[in-house]
C-alpha cells in the first residue's frame, strides 16, 4: 500500500511540475498553451544532449536555462500577441508550435527511441517495508515538493509574487497601480517554460524519449489544470496529487477502466464545482 | 577553345546516351506499381512506423535500381495513422482512392482489422507485415488481405516449445491494452496453463502509457517468477526501464513478443541483457537470401542491421513484387490471385502463402539478448519448424 501511494506521488509530482507551468502561463497571459507538451519534450531532449557533455545534473541545469530563454522568446513573439485574440486562434497557434517542436526533434535526433540512465548516485533502491523502492523515484517526489514550496514562498512572500497573484486576477488594474505587467509576464512565462523543461529532464530516466512524448502527457496535464481550477496554483497541486493516486489505485483495483478514471474525476469535479477544486475567479 | 556545332551536337548525344544508360529503363507501356503505406509515423508506435518506412524505401530503391519489377517503376506514398484504427481506415481509403491500392505496413492489429472489410469496396489489397491478431487471417479474413508476418498463434507455438524448458511455475502477463496485447496474453495463459503453470496476475496498459510502476508493484506482490511481456515500441522501453529501476528484471525471468528486437536492445543497452523473446526475424538468419539482404541493407544504412520489423516488412515487399511479376498486372484483384497459394522467395527461404487463410507459412524463432559479434543482439537459440510454427489454417476463416 505504501509503495503504491509513493508511486502515485511520483506520477502526481511529475504532472504537477509540468502543469504548474501551464497555470503560470494561463494566469498571466490567458493563453491555453498546447505547445506545453512540446516544451516538456524539448526539455527532455535538451537535458539528454547536454548530459552527454556535462553529466546528468549539467543536463538538468542546461535544460532549465534553455527552456527559460525559449519561454522569454515565445512570450515576446507568440503569447503576448495572442493574449487578447480568440481562444480558438490561440489553440491553433500553440498546437502548431507543438508540431513544429516535434518535427524539430525528429530532424535533429530522429524517430528512434532514446533511453536515459538514472545518474549513478541515485541508481539504487531503498528498502521500504519488505519492498525495494528506487531512490530516483523518491528524488522526483522531493523535486515536486521543492517546486511547490519554492513557488508558494515566492508567490506569497515576495513582491514579484504579489504582482503575479494580482496580475493573474486582474491584469489591467494591476498595471494601473504602476506594475510593469509586460515585464512581469516575460519572467513568469520563462519560469513556466523552465518548469516544463525541468519536468521533461526529471521524467527522462523514467520514460523513453521520443518526439511524441509531449503529446502523450499533455492531455493529463490539462486534466490536472482543469480539475484544479484554471489559474490556481494550489488547485494544480491538489489535482496532480489526486490524479496520481487515482491513476495508481485505478490500475490496481479497477484495471479495466483505469485509463478513464482521471477523465471521470475531471467531469465529476466540474459538475460539482465548475471552477475546479480550488475556487478561482477564472 | 572553340567548339563547333557538330562537336557540340555529338557531345550532347554522348551525354544523353550515358544518361540513358545509367538511368533504369522502365517500360512506358506498363503501369507503375503504386504502394500505399498507412503506418504510424508519429505516436507511441512512431519508431515502429519509421522502421516500416525504412524497409519499404529500401525495397523500392532496390527494385527501381534494378530496372523496376517486371519493367514497372515502383512508386510509394506514406500516410501517418498514429497506430489508430479509425485513422488507418481513413488513410487507407485516401491512398486507395488516389491510386495507391497495394497497401502495406500498418502497425497495430486494430488497424489491419479496420482495413480488411473495406478492401473490396476500395478495389485494394493489403499485406500485413506487423499485425499479429489471429482474427486477421481468422474470422476477419478477406480474399484481398494477406499476412506475411507471424500471427499470435504462431508465437504461442514458439512459446510452448520454449516454456517447456523453463522451471518457473508462476507467471505474470504485462500486455498492451490492444487487440494484439490481449490476444498474446490470452495465448500465453492458455499455453502456460496447459503445462501445469499458472498466470497469477495480468496487467494491460493503455497504448502510450507513461507510468508502469503500479503494474510492476503488482507483479512484485504477486510472487510471479516470470513475466510475459506483450508490449512494443515506446511502451516496451518504458516498462523495461522502470522494471529495471525496481530491480525486477534481475529477480524474475522476463520474456516477450515484439520485446526483444534490435531497436529495443539498442535503446535499452545492458538493461536488456538476458531478456528472452520471440524473434520473428533476425538479421543473423542463416539463409543466402537473408545474407544478401543484410549486406545490401548495410550499404544503404551503414552501420546498421535490419531489425525485426524491418525484416518482416521487407518480406512483404518481396512477396508483393514477385506476385506482380507473376500476375503481369498491378490490378489488386490480379495480384491477389497470384499471391493466394503462391510460393515465394523470401529471406526465410522458399515460402508458401497458404490459400485457405492467406497466411505465409514460415518458421519461428526464440532467443535472448546476448553478446554477439561484440555487441548486444537478440540471438536465436531455438528454431520452431514451419509446420509447427504455422499450424493449419483457422477454421473461422471463410473467404
Amino acid at each position: 500500500m505504501i509503495i503504491q501511494v509513493l508511486n502515485g506521488l511520483v506520477y502526481g509530482g511529475m504532472l504537477y511540475i509540468l502543469s504548474v507551468g501551464l497555470v503560470l502561463l494561463f494566469g498571466l497571459r490567458r493563453v491555453v498553451n498546447f505547445a506545453h507538451g512540446g516544451l516538456f519534450m524539448l526539455g527532455a531532449y535538451a537535458g539528454y544532449a547536454a548530459s552527454m557533455q556535462f553529466g546528468f545534473w549539467g543536463g538538468v541545469v542546461f535544460s532549465v536555462v534553455a527552456l527559460a530563454v525559449l519561454g522569454a522568446l515565445l512570450d515576446r513573439l507568440v503569447f503576448r500577441p495572442l493574449q487578447n485574440v480568440d481562444h480558438m486562434i490561440t489553440v491553433l497557434v500553440t498546437y502548431g508550435l507543438l508540431l513544429v517542436f516535434e518535427d524539430f526533434v525528429h530532424t535533429v535526433w530522429g524517430a528512434d527511441l532514446i533511453s536515459v540512465r538514472v545518474p549513478a548516485l541515485l541508481a539504487g533502491t531503498i528498502g521500504i517495508g519488505d519492498t525495494q523502492f528506487p531512490v530516483y523515484r523518491l528524488v522526483v517526489i522531493a523535486v515536486a515538493i521543492a517546486v511547490a514550496l519554492g513557488l508558494s514562498a515566492w508567490l506569497h512572500f515576495s513582491r514579484a509574487g504579489l504582482y503575479v497573484r494580482a496580475s493573474s486576477v486582474d491584469s489591467l488594474t494591476t498595471a494601473m497601480q504602476g506594475v510593469d505587467t509586460e515585464r512581469l509576464s516575460i519572467g513568469v512565462v520563462a519560469l513556466g517554460t523552465a518548469l516544463a523543461g525541468l519536468s521533461g529532464v526529471v521524467a527522462a530516466p523514467l520514460i523513453a524519449l521520443s518526439p511524441s512524448m509531449g503529446s502523450s502527457i499533455l492531455i493529463e496535464s490539462f486534466i490536472v489544470v482543469v480539475t484544479g481550477g484554471l489559474g490556481s496554483f494550489v488547485g494544480a497541486f491538489i489535482a496532480a496529487i489526486v490524479i496520481g493516486q487515482v491513476h495508481n489505485f485505478g490500475v490496481v483495483y479497477l484495471p479495466n477502466v483505469s485509463s478513464m478514471l482521471p477523465l471521470l474525476l475531471m467531469v465529476g469535479v466540474l459538475i460539482w464545482r465548475p471552477t475546479g477544486l480550488a475556487r478561482t475567479q477564472s | 577553345m572553340i567548339i563547333s556545332k557538330r562537336q557540340l551536337l555529338s557531345l550532347a548525344c554522348s551525354v544523353a546516351i550515358v544518361a540513358a544508360w545509367s538511368v533504369p529503363a522502365f517500360s512506358q507501356n506498363k503501369d507503375a506499381i503504386k504502394v500505399g503505406v498507412p503506418t504510424a509515423l508519429t505516436g507511441p508506435y512512431g519508431d515502429l512506423g519509421n522502421q516500416v518506412r525504412r524497409a519499404v524505401e529500401f525495397a523500392v530503391e532496390e527494385a527501381n535500381t534494378k530496372g523496376g519489377v517486371d519493367g514497372r517503376k515502383v512508386e510509394v506514398q506514406f500516410q501517418d495513422t498514429q497506430a489508430k484504427a479509425d485513422s488507418a481506415r481513413q488513410q487507407g481509403e485516401k491512398l486507395a482512392l488516389s491510386g495507391y491500392k497495394l497497401l502495406v505496413g500498418t502497425i497495430a492489429s486494430g488497424e489491419g482489422l479496420a482495413l480488411n472489410p473495406m478492401l473490396e469496396r476500395w478495389d485494394a489489397l493489403y499485406i500485413s507485415t506487423i499485425n499479429k491478431a489471429d482474427a486477421l487471417t481468422g474470422e476477419s479474413c478477406s480474399p484481398r488481405s494477406f499476412r506475411v508476418n507471424h500471427p499470435d498463434y504462431s508465437d504461442a507455438s514458439a512459446v510452448g516449445t520454449w516454456l517447456k524448458t523453463q522451471q518457473q511455475g508462476k507467471w505474470a502477463v504485462m500486455g498492451s491494452d490492444t487487440a494484439w496485447g490481449r490476444n498474446s496474453g490470452a495465448s500465453f495463459k492458455t499455453t502456460a496453463e496447459g503445462m501445469g503453470k499458472s498466470v497469477v496476475t495480468e496487467g494491460y496498459a493503455a497504448l502510450g502509457a507513461n507510468d508502469f510502476a503500479p503494474y510492476i508493484q503488482q507483479f512484485v506482490s504477486s510472487g510471479a517468477e516470470g513475466i510475459w511481456v506483450a508490449l512494443a515500441g515506446r511502451d516496451a522501453i518504458n516498462f523495461a526501464q522502470q522494471a529495471a529501476q525496481f530491480g525486477l528484471l534481475k529477480k524474475v525471468n522476463v520474456a516477450g513478443v515484439s520485446f526483444v528486437t534490435d531497436n529495443t536492445v539498442a535503446t535499452l543497452g545492458d538493461v536488456s541483457k538476458g531478456i528472452w523473446g520471440i524473434i520473428n526475424y533476425s538479421s543473423t538468419l542463416d539463409t543466402p537470401e537473408n545474407k544478401a539482404f543484410v549486406a545490401a541493407w548495410g550499404k544503404k544504412y551503414p552501420g546498421t542491421q535490419p531489425s525485426n520489423f524491418e525484416g518482416e516488412t521487407y518480406v512483404g515487399m518481396q512477396v508483393l513484387f514477385q506476385a506482380v511479376t507473376k500476375a503481369k498486372s498491378v490490378k489488386p484483384a490480379d495480384v491477389a490471385k497470384a499471391m493466394s497459394g503462391g510460393s515465394f522467395d523470401t529471406v526465410f527461404g522458399k515460402s508458401e502463402l497458404r490459400a485457405k487463410d492467406n497466411q505465409l507459412v514460415v518458421p519461428n524463432y526464440f532467443g535472448r539478448v546476448d553478446t554477439h559479434e561484440g555487441g548486444l543482439r537478440p540471438v536465436i537459440s531455438l528454431t520452431v519448424p514451419k509446420d509447427v510454427a504455422t499450424p493449419g489454417p483457422d477454421a473461422k476463416c471463410k473467404m
